[in-house]
């Protein structure tokens, strides 16, 4: 059977325990005239679980493993000559002409020894597929017999099924752990290989990039030609364009917007800027070299000023306008946790309301303002498709906003889109890349979360 | 103190500095103010320069020629054998067609620009009708043909600078001019644009196929993302320890909501791609990335709707006899469910729009097929309008735009129904 | 405001109260109110409110929480502005020059009538710079020399110099409840005002602290004129002169202060100060 049945049939099979064993523990409990220790759907609810779980563990397993073990069992048919000395990539190929002789779909003249290996892919999975289904049959149906014969009116069916609800819900929350375990080991795993080419100093020191060098079939990556350094200026150009954009705008609107608007205007004034941070940055990106980088190159060419088509300005100055609302919106938030007793002590002594704000209620705010603008600032530094799309690929080592400079995430994009070979120094340089970005931001987040949590307790 | 500040002094001190103080009073309302006005002005720029640059793709031009269904080109052999009235050269009839009305063309460049002059599927077109009724065989008919992508862009006037209008562009333009006067050029709803998926040439590109791998995507995402986030929201609001455990999986959660996108991208190229070996460019795997993005957004909305349920209904139901998890699931998660989804939907939006995790995992491929599972190759909404973006063809420019208006419109629809969401159902205890 | 949800409480008593027992003026007054009535919104919280408040002498208005006096003490800085929905009106004057019109400024108005609120609010700032903050908005220091003196002046008449004069520079948050509720008094003096209003300043302070307190408004009597909110009817007689007890938005009885806790006029203030209700 395809696993997609078989994950139907057991859906079914256990739906159908449920409905069977509701009625069952209710006419149970009206032929004895005991009392059932939990509501009639539990005992339901218990079986189904008994009769789905084995079932879809198995079926979990097979997912997970059969691939692997029935391409082992496949290449085994091989000879010995074709696989001594084949790199990864080559049995990959192997393997993939032997899956689509399998499938019948492979195109052109069939090498005998494919043909053997294929004959005995297609037979391997045949009994894959039947023991599949033979072994979680078996499994639901003695799950679902073991789980009948416990229920009686003292089972308490309740406490039984609570219990598999706990810990689906603990197994949900810990996909957080893993989803950080896993962004940390498959970038660490991949960039130790990248240091094993490249010594880690030249990485993190070197003053030149160009991974295109590195890329002529005999050459090590040890050329020096991936010097991180002009991506970090050239990042930290731009977001630095960006936050000058967006801090004083955001900041400035969203002391308006608090302080001063009448509700009817905030009311239609904070929603319009929160739609800057729901449009695509795609659309950015596409704004950005569309319309503001020719503007601004016109612009320089009108006071003679030269500015590249691909300046920092261009996609700093976008970027900006799409932090705005981020910013804003923190702000709001910090300015109104401010109390109001301050504002009134400061009032009480004659000060204007600007004098107020800007010398009592911002600096009240400032905390959770700076942890706002941290967080600002990671997601400038983690921002990819305004920059893919307007910043510029050579790495120039500049702090000129006007002239063309290229970023981490632009660079990660460049060496990942596209033919892949995974042992080059070029792909696993991106992973070093995302490494960077990813300790670049983790150190701002997890300083700006902490400023911010700390603020608001202090509020509180 | 009345010997250094009399009491009448202090006040003309501070009347004497009141209008410097009104005025700094002033200016900084307007810079508040101000920096609103920017900000919209922002916003409508962008609008404006997106719908300007892009409504007009959702139209085509088309133009009436009079074709002679030539048997002597569609069918040689007089057989009416539907193999070779598929292999004829179509492009030949409307040739002939132009040729005709314009007996003027005589130069060679000349000739080459009308023989480009009709777009790239007016032979299909033709061949479909040929296939469809054999009979139009040695008849005349009006047909409206499609036209070549740099001719629509001038019926439009999307072309007007001098260095676009070069030569055989102001020959192309001469004769719009003459097919205009004799009614034979018009503009109708480009259909095509709806129902294709992606082409290299720009008239036949459509976002169909991204819409639909946007689609399979998002189901992913939504059927993945939104249970596991409120049963994690559950059980850390509802049930979890205060303990250094719990702690340390808040600190995640909060963290991951700012790691930068493109590193979920490498999660899902070293871990789906590499390691597990599910397809590339799948919306499985696009989904699975975009699931593990959009779940700390679903659970930190799931927690907050739920802490916002007062304590008096877990009270009231715990007094009642109902265990822990019949309280939550009973009486707590129904309340809290309109916040939770309303988070749900600003997440899923957000992963609508999102594309560079996407660039990774190699849903970036020129796919012309629209996906028809899961696990076929396929791209999304967000990363055509990257491709095309990046298309050096000046009628992509505009199919850019009009892909974006789409991907807007789907996000403005989302997040009105997620306003509407809130309206309608939030509570104030 | 607490001031709603009380008033919409059952009264518990109905009699006629609509006019003031008592003496509402006063000989030489240093404010004059006339007919002063606030609404928030639609709710008529202080009603038809006569009274004239002396020179150097300090007035506590009494009486149970919600009903009002809160409310009306924010008229005389108008810091009633402050709340969104709050209308005043009626006539209020300061020396003979009216102070509740739209066109009065009143930033100069707050700068001659100070305030002291119920939680001690320091600025997050330095213990100096909490005190300077004021003369420092208006310009009254020319040098910063002068702003010192300033500093040390107000802090020396609010009780405070001896115990923070080594710790200027450190946050006035940093200090014990008492002693930023005598910054924030110092803060209000620093501007030199004539008026100080005091909204229950000892709510949130303990016995000694509020005892020092005290002492420091009977001190401060000499130079300001004081009101004081209290809901406490032992600090009002210890330290006023005349005291005005409010009931439901209404001015019951005004008197000086021995008259009025030892021979009240009206029977809601008998019960009030003999503890029926309240």
């Amino acid at each position: 059977m395809e696993k997609s049945t078989l994950f139907l049939l057991i859906l079914l099979a256990s739906t159908l325990a449920y409905l069977r064993n509701t009625w069952r523990a209710r006419t149970l409990a009206e032929t004895s005239g005991q009392k059932l220790h939990s509501l009639p759907g539990f005992y339901g609810y218990y079986t189904a679980l008994w009769c789905a779980l084995p079932g879809l563990l198995l079926l979990l397993l097979w997912l997970l493993g059969e691939g692997s073990l029935l391409t082992t069992g496949a290449l085994a048919r091989l000879p010995q000559s074709l696989l001594d000395g084949a790199a990864p990539e080559q049995i990959q190929l192997l393997v993939n002409d032997i899956k689509s002789v399998a499938q019948g779909s492979f195109e052109g003249q069939i090498d005998p020894a494919i043909q053997v290996a294929a004959d005995r892919f297609s037979e391997l999975t045949l009994w894959s597929r039947i023991l599949l289904t033979v072994l979680s049959m078996t499994a639901s149906l003695s799950g679902l017999l073991f789980a009948q014969s416990r229920i009686n009116t003292d089972f308490r069916a309740r406490n039984q099924v609570e219990t598999v609800v706990r810990i689906f819900l603990i197994g949900c929350a810990l996909t957080a752990i893993f989803t950080t375990i896993g962004i940390v080991l498959s970038v660490l795993i991949e960039s130790i290989r990248f240091f094993n080419m490249v010594p880690i100093t030249d990485f993190l020191f070197g003053l030149k990039w160009s991974p295109q060098i590195a890329m002529r079939a005999d050459q090590a990556g040890s050329s020096g030609a991936f010097g991180v350094i002009p991506l970090l200026t050239g990042t930290l150009l731009i977001s630095m364009v960006a936050l000058l954009v967006a801090v004083p705008i955001g900041l400035l609107a969203a002391i308006y917007l608090s302080e001063y608007a009448s509700p009817n205007f905030r009311a239609i004034a904070k929603p319009l800027i929160e739609i800057l941070a729901g449009i695509p940055t795609v659309v950015y990106g596409f704004f950005a070299a569309l319309v503001v980088a020719p503007f601004l190159r016109n612009m320089g060419a009108e006071i003679g000023l030269e500015i590249s088509s691909e300046s920092a300005l261009a996609a700093g100055l976008v970027m900006g306008i799409m932090i705005i609302p981020f910013v804003s919106s923190l702000s709001d938030d910090f300015i109104n946790a401010v109390p109001q007793s301050l504002r009134d002590g400061a009032y009480a002594l004659g000060a204007t309301q600007s004098e107020t704000i800007r010398q009592v209620v911002i600096p009240a705010a400032l905390p959770g303002i700076v942890g706002g603008i941290l967080l600002a600032a990671s997601r400038a530094i983690g921002e990819t498709m305004i920059v893919v799309m307007a910043a510029g690929l050579s790495a120039n080592l500049t702090l000129n906003p006007l002239a063309a400079v290229t970023t981490v995430t632009t660079q990660i994009v460049t060496l990942l889109v596209g033919d892949q070979e995974f042992d080059s120094p070029k792909t696993l340089a991106a992973f070093a890349l995302g490494l960077i970005l990813f300790i670049l931001t983790l150190c701002l987040n997890i300083m700006a979360l902490r400023i911010v949590r700390k603020y608001r307790e202090q509020y509180e | 103190m009345s010997d250094q500040n009399p009491r009448g002094h202090t006040l003309d001190i501070v009347m004497a500095g009141l209008s410097k103080r009104r005025n700094a009073e002033k200016r900084f309302r307007f810079f508040g103010l101000a920096s609103i006005v920017v900000g919209l002005v922002f916003l409508l720029v962008l609008f404006i320069s997106i719908i300007g640059n892009g409504y007009s793709a959702f139209t085509y031009s088309n133009v009436a020629l009079d074709i002679t269904f030539d048997p002597a080109v569609i069918d040689p052999e007089g057989q009416r054998n539907p193999a070779a009235l598929a292999a004829a050269d179509y492009d030949t009839l409307w040739k002939a067609s132009l040729l005709k009305l314009f007996p003027q063309v005589t130069e060679r460049q000349e000739k080459r620009a009308l023989n480009a002059f009709m777009g790239f599927s007016a032979d299909k077109r033709l061949k479909d009708m040929v296939a469809e009724d054999p009979t139009l065989i040695g008849t005349t008919k009006t047909v409206w043909l499609p036209v070549d992508d740099t001719v629509d862009l001038l019926f439009k006037g999307k072309l007007g600078n001098e260095e676009e209008l070069n030569e055989r562009n102001q020959h192309y333009q001469h004769w719009i001019k003459t097919l205009k006067d004799q009614d034979r050029i018009h503009s109708s709803f480009n259909r095509e644009f709806f129902t294709n998926g992606d082409s290299r040439e720009p008239e036949a590109a459509g976002i169909w196929g991204a819409v639909v791998g946007s689609a399979f995507t998002l189901l992913i995402t939504i059927g993945l993302s939104l249970p596991i986030g409120i049963a994690a929201a559950i059980y850390l609001e509802e049930f979890a320890p205060r303990n250094r455990w719990t702690d340390l999986i808040e600190v995640n959660i909060n963290n991951l909501a700012a790691v930068p996108s493109i590193v979920f991208g490498l999660l899902g190229l070293a871990v789906f791609i590499n390691f597990f070996g599910l397809p590339r460019s799948s919306p499985l795997v696009g989904g699975l990335v975009l699931t593990l993005m959009t779940l700390p957004v679903i659970i930190i909305a799931g927690r907050s709707a739920l802490k916002s349920v007062p304590p008096s209904v877990r009270e009231a139901a715990l007094g009642i006899g109902a265990s822990p998890v019949q309280m939550v699931f009973d009486h707590v998660l129904p309340l809290a469910l309109p916040g939770i989804l309303t988070g749900a939907i600003i997440g899923t939006a957000r992963a609508l729009g999102e594309s560079a995790p996407l660039l990774m995992i190699g849903m970036v491929a020129f796919i012309v097929d629209i996906p028809k599972t899961f696990t076929s190759a396929a791209t999304v909404l967000p990363v055509q309008i990257y491709l095309w973006a990046d298309s050096p063809e000046r009628a992509f420019n505009e199919r850019t735009s009009a892909a974006i208006m789409v991907l807007l419109a789907f996000l403005i629809l989302m997040n009105g129904f997620a306003v509407y969401l809130r309206r309608r159902y939030e509570r104030r205890w | 405001m607490t001031t709603l949800e009380n008033s919409t409480r059952e009264k518990p008593f109905h009699r006629e109260h609509r006019s003031t027992v008592g003496t509402f003026t006063s000989d030489n007054p240093r404010i004059v109110c006339r007919s002063v009535d606030v609404y928030y919104g639609e709710k008529h919280a202080v009603q038809n409110i006569n009274i004239d408040v002396g020179r150097h002498q300090v007035i506590a208005l009494i009486g149970p929480s919600g009903c009002g006096k809160s409310t009306f003490l924010r008229c005389l800085n108008r810091m009633n502005d402050t709340i969104p929905d709050c209308r005043v009106t009626g006539d209020i004057s300061m020396d003979g020059i009216a102070i509740n019109g739209p066109d009065v400024d009143v930033v100069p108005l707050r700068a001659q009538v100070g305030m002291v609120f119920q939680k001690p609010n320091p600025f997050p700032k330095s213990i100096f710079e909490n005190v300077a903050y004021g003369p420092r908005i208006h310009g009254l220091a020319t040098n910063p020399s002068d702003l010192e003196g300033i500093v040390e002046n107000s802090l020396r008449r609010a009780g405070l110099w001896e115990e923070v004069k080594d710790r200027l520079a450190q946050p006035g948050t940093g200090l014990s409840g008492g002693q930023q509720q005598r910054l924030c008094i110092a803060r209000t003096i620093a501007v030199n005002p004539e008026v100080i209003l005091m909204d229950e300043p000892c709510s949130a302070l303990d016995p000694i602290a509020t005892a020092k307190i005290e002492q420091l408004i009977d001190e401060l009597r000499t130079l300001y004129t004081i009101v004081i909110v209290t809901h406490s009817m032992q600090q009002a007689a210890r330290v006023s002169q005349r005291t005005a007890f409010f009931h439901l938005g209404h001015l019951i009885e005004v008197g000086e202060t021995a008259q009025v806790f030892t021979n009240p006029q009206h029977q809601l203030t008998e019960e009030y100060i003999t503890g029926r209700f309240g």
